[in-house]
């Protein structure tokens, strides 16, 4: 009688231990893939992002870029950003992290001089850059952000949009802070674990021309907002293909390898 | 002996900034490099093409120059092929060298063909909604 009381116990207490763990496990979300989340009943989407888009340059060569003008940076951003400078007027590089083959990251990744091939569904927005082949999902099915302390930080970090009006908001955080920046041979401000980005998405009218307003924080490395808007043109005539940097790229690459590269 | 020579000239093509996946900082932007030499090797592949050649340099010594280009998407645009350049072809290419001043590492400009074709690469494509 004793023995199966005691027993009996023990399993309760297991039971509740085991109801405990389960409790701090997030459950899974539905894949934006899952046909049950795709079948779901959504306000039809204002416009459909879907194909290939190519930064417009046209507003010259530095088009690429997100400054000037830069935010006030921190004394730990404004070092870097003055070794890059002063390297870059000795004709060297500052710590070229995406020539040595790192991921871009976001933002530089929207910017590359190569197509951005997006497919939209109601659940997700899929990219796929053809630089480096880099791939980003912004999610629209309605989760939320995961766990800081359960994400795996990335380059292009966790995007979540919302539609607003005729403007898809997305906002992108838990990002990778390091080997990350916001320029590349030129500007050398670091982009940290703290980075924060939204992006205000509208196709103009004719749908040829798609705009992304960028707001971006990281009180680690500057004060306030940085704000830059960026248009991309549709292009009709190519299709992304398979861009990796390989082991050996650089092997053939001397200015890669030079003295100029300063890490 | 043919020779290594280092010309300063204006650079018409307009090389994409980003279109490599490195920076071009440490490249010249204005002087160019104009190397006569045969090829060692041509890879056709993205991020982008390159081409290795041998150039003889004052003392005669074969010098070992790698030159960078576009990737093959904008190359095919403006006339090239896998097979365009082959081991032995005698070659003179143009280029930027490095601002360092280190031989043997350029950024395309221009080849001339020993059939007297010169080739360019076209520039990433610019602005304008398309």
């Amino acid at each position: 009688m004793f023995r199966s009381v005691v027993a009996g116990a023990v399993a309760a207490v297991l039971a509740m231990a085991s109801a405990s763990l389960a409790a701090q496990v997030p459950a899974e979300p539905l894949s934006a893939l899952a046909p049950e989340n795709l079948a779901k009943s959504r306000p039809k989407a204002p416009f459909d992002l879907t194909g290939n888009w190519f930064v417009d340059t046209s507003p010259g060569p530095d088009a690429w870029r997100f400054g000037p003008p830069y935010p006030k940076l921190t004394a730990k951003a404004q070092k870097e950003f003055d070794t890059g400078m002063k390297l870059l007027k000795e004709g060297k590089v500052y710590k070229d992290d995406i020539g040595q083959c790192w991921p871009a990251g976001l933002p530089l990744i929207m910017t590359r001089y190569w197509p951005t091939a997006m497919i939209q569904l109601p659940t997700a927005v899929y990219m796929v850059s053809e630089f480096m082949n880099s791939f980003r999902t912004i999610f629209l099915d309605g989760r939320q952000h995961t766990d800081p302390d359960v994400v795996v930080r990335t380059f292009n970090g966790e995007s979540i949009g919302r539609w607003e009006g005729d403007t898809l908001v997305v906002e992108t955080r838990h990002f990778r802070g390091d080997h990350h920046w916001m320029d590349q041979g030129g500007a050398s401000i670091p982009a940290g674990e703290q980075l924060r980005i939204v992006e205000r998405f509208r196709l103009l009218p004719g749908g040829k021309q798609l705009e992304i307003a960028y707001t971006m924080t990281d009180p680690e490395h500057w004060e306030g907002e940085w704000k830059s808007t960026k248009r991309f043109n549709r292009v009709n005539d190519t299709d992304i293909k398979e861009v990796v940097c390989l082991p050996d790229l650089n092997d053939h690459l001397k200015s890669t390898r030079s003295k100029t590269q300063v890490q | 002996m043919k020779k290594l020579l280092i010309a300063s000239a204006l650079v018409l093509s307009v090389v994409a900034p980003a279109v490599a996946h490195h920076s071009p900082a440490a490249f010249e932007a204005q002087k160019t490099v104009t190397l006569t030499g045969v090829i060692k090797e041509f890879r056709w592949q993205n991020p982008h093409t390159w081409i290795e050649l041998y150039v003889p340099n004052e003392k005669g010594e074969e010098v070992l120059w790698a030159v960078e280009l576009t990737s093959p998407t904008y190359l095919v645009r403006a006339g090239w092929k896998s097979n365009t350049l082959k081991p032995g072809d005698k070659v003179t290419v143009v280029g930027r060298p490095l601002k360092s001043g280190e031989p043997g590492s350029a950024i395309f400009t221009s080849v001339t063909l020993a059939d007297g074709r010169t080739l360019v690469e076209r520039a990433a494509r610019q602005g304008g909604a398309k």
